[in-house]
């Protein structure tokens, strides 16, 4: 089928079997390895892109329910993003491999809920495996990132 | 600048792809131990190929403590995916399809499964003979047993056990297990494998061992190690999963029927028949004076190391070198013994072998301590060992730490307002001994410096750290130091990327590089060797040249309903001697702590003759940001002491200072994981007893 | 993942859905959120060569509220959850639904799909069940209803036919009381082991046990015997035959069966 993605902002127009998973298409026809696979059942959250504002597991959503849809991947956020930034400052990573799909999880979570308890943190960001465990500082960045969208929106 | 991380950009080994490579897929066996009788690829199309036993039946056996791995089984499947044939075509979906077309015959043979039945009179025997490997990872006296499935037997012999126990006043007697485990790193294992015009073997590929790398493949292949070539490019975690060959034997034997390069990237359900870690079942004797003394001790270890030896033999023996405990005991004889099954291979995992025997040790100590009618913190300082004190192994112990964490520790869980549902573990874990450590620091035109260095990052932040430490001696900034890929073509040799040695290793090797670098102006080249080893028959000698010190407490709640258990508090403290990079300290204690947890409370591979069922991440859990309580952790440091390694000190401690806290209840956990249905079987053990002792009182 | 492209059937209204789905039968995957489907596509247990897909049908994704609270096949996990009214009106539904596996995996997972799929593991149909909720099943001779603990008939069998749709749970409102306990024994974020779920509606009780065999556990004449909640519970922990998993054995579950199904039964007295 042909389908279109609005990916990062650019309409992308692919020739695809609709039953294919859109982290297939992503990282095999659109070259985007920062989308990554891990669990291959929807559950470690490696694979997550936002797809109309809404959080998504990519390698389990066939290609075809995407099709005209916003879809954003990590590139689709500004490196000066708070939540980036965060990231970095918090140093809330270890080996890379989960953070694309923990800066979208937590974007996602901060536009919905602009200053969140800690219970609240962790229970949106309780679907993204890190097996190297960094979820401590994955929370400060957290708790960071929500601080400064909400100095920036003060600003504003 | 941007962390490559937080934008994604990071290539790990699974994107890596060169001109005309295609991908494989692995033909593995249903069967836990089978004779392969025929492989038929008719079905295949056009466009594939098809590796069979018969490719490769020039190649040499490898394996890099024993030698009893072939690039597919010859002929015999020994356990649920032990590969029998390889597809190849030029797209992934391509050779995914391929696979299915794959059609083999098998004639089932008897298998044999768990420890138990594994070491019984008349087991099956997974391999007849047992071949001691000329990698240089068996370097510690193997002591293989022909003709029975113990593929190493280690010991420790120290003083007069008998004479020992007949001292004390109290002996204890327990039998501990642990269950296998998975490594789950997030990037599974990726290899690229391509032979290049004039005959050399190059391979892209996630491994913690490029130098052990090499050496197999050359063996493998019958070439010189110069004609083969590793580069590593960064690893998406490891854990210990991605050591010694894995995929490389079987790209490199593909890319060579194929004629062109060859990408393999494994599917998460075969993680679980690649490496996983080593159940275990130890059994602990130890007896004390009435004053809390010990005075001797013994302990029977076995590993299961599934099908293939690995480093099973190496596991084996640090589990019996570190079950004696910090504790000066003048009495100790350990039996350590690694053990063929029909299961998936098991190896190097965080705490390699460690964690399990610290578990039964320390679970021991709080059963004494109970007995005894002793604190269990008192119990531990009165026997701990100090600085100027030999341990089991016949070495002295110096820059001695363990008091000081097990002090924070025990403070940090607040021991001393009540003990009630708190526990307390302390631990010595070794390093690689011996091991070789070298590293070339560049001077580069533009007056910035290249470090050439073996060690591989997967997360453990090791090449920052040691770029720190190069630009502190250089007098420049971080960034004005780079760090390429391992590459043995480049990189000077380095035993290995495990057992927490990096930073240590390269800590002490590059002070002699950016010395020598100072004199040559171009190019330094510096190199650290630690002698040691063990006697494999007394387990006298140095058992590791640099000894990780910790401990850990751990406050928990238990619904004894249900045995379902909250832990509420873990604290671990740890020696850091001097903390390089301090922000990626704290991680991998987190890290580790977190790891711990998984092993403490759910992380279980469940087997059913030999096949794993659990292998996917909705029925094998890991712990996710949910699961954690209070983490506290602190790294001590001490004026003019050397960089200790500290990658997992804070994993094989969790465990047993969970279930100690367990102990507090009067429930005696001996099972890893201790999940809730354990939990109440051993309440259930514990109101029997009480039941048990008050018919006794009322008779 | 191999072979022929599928194809791809996108309906715009329920009545093309309803045709579609009566031409093609069970030859026609119907996909709604796609979470359950793309696991087994992954796994190669599925290769579907048309799919007829629902994302683009507005009658399935209505929440109505009445007397009874509608849910249209297509609604969310997450729309149900975060729904202001059903957190008010039905807030143990709500609070189940919060409940299921991850905010990603709730964005797309819907009312409708987790009932087709009728997984032994998954949260809802228990609580549904005890809520007395009925599924809708339309297709050519019409509109049927069927309460949820007669829909599903086994793992992953149900009673739709393979020229109908699942088009909506209705589930009744009133209730005095209503709870869900998710007893887990691994991670925070793994499915249950047994979930017990609890309501009360004009001073009838109805327990249902999910995730410990098969299929929903419903025992009305149990319920309906005036019994204390130990009484309840050791009946139920007796009745059951349960099953076996990485979370626990027959044994284990049938005494957690017996403490949950008692401390649910509790909860509704004091809820």
């Amino acid at each position: 089928m042909n389908c279109t993605l609005h990916l990062n902002g650019t309409e992308t127009a692919l020739g695809v079997d609709g039953k294919d998973m859109l982290l297939n298409v992503l990282r095999d026809e659109v070259g985007l390895t920062s989308v990554r696979g891990t669990c291959g059942i929807g559950l470690c959250g490696t694979c997550t892109v936002i797809v109309d504002g809404q959080t998504t597991a990519s390698c389990i959503l066939p290609v075809g329910l995407a099709d005209g849809k916003e879809v954003t991947t990590i590139e689709g956020v500004p490196s000066d993003d708070p939540v980036k930034v965060a990231f970095e400052k918090a140093n809330a990573f270890q080996c890379g491999y989960c953070t694309p799909g923990m800066i979208l999880t937590a974007r996602a979570f901060l536009d919905e809920n602009p200053d969140p308890t800690d219970d609240e943190i962790a229970e949106a960001l309780a679907g993204n495996i890190c097996r190297c465990g960094c979820y401590v500082k994955i929370a400060d960045a957290v708790r960071l990132a929500a601080g400064m969208l909400r100095d920036e929106k003060v600003a504003a | 600048m941007a962390d490559p991380r937080s934008g994604g950009s990071l290539r790990y080994s699974q994107d890596v792809a060169v001109e005309g490579m295609w991908h494989a897929r692995i033909v593995r066996s249903p069967y836990a131990h089978a004779r392969v009788v025929s492989i038929d690829g008719s079905a295949l199309p056009e466009n594939t190929v098809l590796l069979t036993p018969d490719d490769v039946a020039d190649l040499s056996m490898y394996g890099c403590q024993i030698r009893d791995e072939a690039v597919l089984s010859r002929g015999e499947a020994r356990f649920v995916g032990d590969p029998v044939a390889v597809v190849a075509a030029p797209t992934r979906r391509l050779a995914d399809a391929a696979l299915a077309l794959v059609e083999v015959d098998y004639e089932e043979l008897p298998a044999v499964f768990g420890i138990e039945d594994a070491v019984a009179d008349g087991a099956v025997l997974v391999h007849e003979r047992h071949h001691v490997s000329e990698n240089d990872a068996a370097y510690f006296g193997i002591r293989p047993v022909d003709g029975s499935n113990v593929c190493h037997r280690f010991r420790i012999r120290h003083g007069d056990v008998e004479a020992g126990f007949a001292q004390a006043d109290v002996v204890v007697e327990e039998t501990f297990t642990t269950d296998g485990a998975a490594h789950v790193p997030m990037e599974p294992h990726a290899t690229l494998a391509r032979w290049t015009d004039d005959g050399r073997l190059e391979v892209w590929s996630g491994t913690q061992t490029p130098f052990n790398v090499r050496m197999d493949l050359a063996a493998i292949f019958g070439v010189d190690q110069s004609r083969v070539r590793v580069v590593c490019p960064p690893m998406g975690g490891s854990f210990g999963a991605k050591t010694f060959v894995r995929l490389e034997g079987l790209a490199a034997a593909t890319a060579r029927k194929a004629g062109r390069p060859i990408k393999m990237v494994l599917d998460r359900a075969e993680e679980w028949q690649t490496l996983n870690r080593h159940p275990s079942r130890i059994t602990v004797r130890l007896g004390a004076k009435a004053d809390g003394t010990l005075v001797a001790k013994t302990v029977t270890c076995h590993a299961d190391t599934g099908a293939y030896a690995d480093c099973g033999p190496g596991v084996a023996q640090k589990m019996g070198f570190a079950a004696p405990g910090p504790y000066r005991i003048p009495n100790v004889h350990v039996d350590s013994h690694c053990v063929y099954t029909n299961a998936p291979p098991n190896g190097a995992y965080r705490g390699y072998g460690q964690m399990q025997s610290i578990w039964a040790s320390e679970r021991t100590m709080d059963i004494m301590a109970d007995r005894l009618g002793i604190d269990p913190l008192e119990l531990r300082l009165k026997n701990l060992l100090r600085e100027g004190d030999a341990y089991a192994t016949g070495e002295v112990m110096h820059d001695v730490a363990f008091e000081e964490c097990l002090r924070n520790a025990a403070e940090a869980i607040g021991w001393n307002e009540g003990r009630e549902g708190k526990g307390l573990c302390v631990l010595m874990k070794g390093m690689q001994t011996p091991s070789r450590a070298s590293v070339a620091v560049d001077a580069l035109e533009d007056g910035t410096y290249r470090v050439r260095c073996a060690t591989v990052e997967m997360g453990q932040g090791a090449r920052y750290a040691i770029r720190t430490m190069a630009a502190e001696l250089l007098g420049v900034g971080v960034d004005d130091v780079s760090f390429p890929d391992p590459d043995t073509d480049v990189s000077p040799y380095d035993t290995r990327t495990t057992s927490s040695r990096s930073t240590h290793m390269m800590s002490r090797a590059l002070v002699e590089a950016v010395r020598n670098l100072r004199e040559d102006g171009r190019t330094g080249v510096g190199e650290v060797a630690d002698q040691g080893g063990l006697d494999p028959d007394t387990g006298q000698g140095i058992a590791s040249s640099h000894w990780h010190q910790g401990a850990a407490g751990a406050v928990v709640e238990v619904d004894e309903e249900t045995g379902s258990m909250k832990v509420r508090h873990v604290h671990a403290s740890v020696y850091a001697g001097k903390v390089v990079v301090r922000a990626a300290a704290e991680l991998q204690n987190e890290g580790s702590i977190i790891m711990g947890l998984g092993t403490s409370l759910f992380e279980s591979i469940d087997f059913a003759d030999g096949q794993v069922m659990n292998a996917n991440l909705s029925d094998y859990n890991v712990p996710s940001i949910t699961d954690l309580p209070r983490i506290t952790h602190d790294l001590v440091e001490r004026e003019g002491a050397p960089v200790h390694g500290l990658g997992e000190t804070a994993l094989p401690p969790i465990p047993a200072a969970i279930g100690n806290a367990l102990q507090s209840f009067g429930i005696r956990p001996r099972s890893l994981p201790m999940t809730p249905e354990r939990i109440l079987d051993a309440i259930d053990e514990r109101d029997a007893q009480a039941g048990t002792r008050e018919l006794e009182a009322a008779e | 993942m191999t072979g022929a492209a599928t194809h791809w059937h996108a309906p715009r209204s329920l009545r093309e859905a309803l045709d579609l789905r009566e031409d093609y039968g069970d030859e026609t995957v119907v996909v709604a959120g796609g979470t359950f489907l793309g696991v087994l596509i992954n796994n190669g247990v599925l290769a579907p060569e048309a799919m007829l897909s629902l994302r683009d049908v507005p009658e399935l994704r209505r929440i109505e509220i009445g007397r009874e609270l509608t849910l249209g096949a297509m609604v969310t996990h997450r729309e149900v959850e975060n729904h202001p009214e059903v957190r008010r009106l039905w807030p143990a539904l709500a609070h189940m639904f919060s409940l299921v596996a991850s905010p990603r995996i709730r964005n797309r997972a819907t009312v409708g799909g987790v009932l087709a799929d009728a997984d032994y593991a998954s949260d809802p149909p228990s609580m549904l069940a005890a809520l007395g909720a009925r599924v809708v099943l339309e297709g050519p001779r019409g509109r049927r209803e069927l309460p949820v603990e007669d829909f599903i008939l086994g793992l992953y069998e149900t009673a739709i036919g393979s020229d109908e749709l699942l088009t909506s749970v209705v589930v009744p409102g009133g209730h005095e009381a209503a709870v869900y306990r998710k007893f887990r024994t691994r991670s925070h974020e793994d499915r249950p082991c047994v979930s017990v779920a609890a309501a009360r509606h004009s001073g009838r009780l109805r327990v249902v046990v999910g995730a410990a065999a098969m299929q929903p556990q419903f025992f009305p004449d149990v319920c309906g015997m005036g019994a204390s909640p130990r009484e309840i519970a050791d009946e139920y922990a007796g009745r059951i035959d349960a099953l076996s998993d990485a979370r626990g054995s027959a044994e284990y579950r049938r005494r957690v069966v017996a403490v949950e199904v008692r401390r649910a039964i509790e909860e509704t007295h004091h809820g």
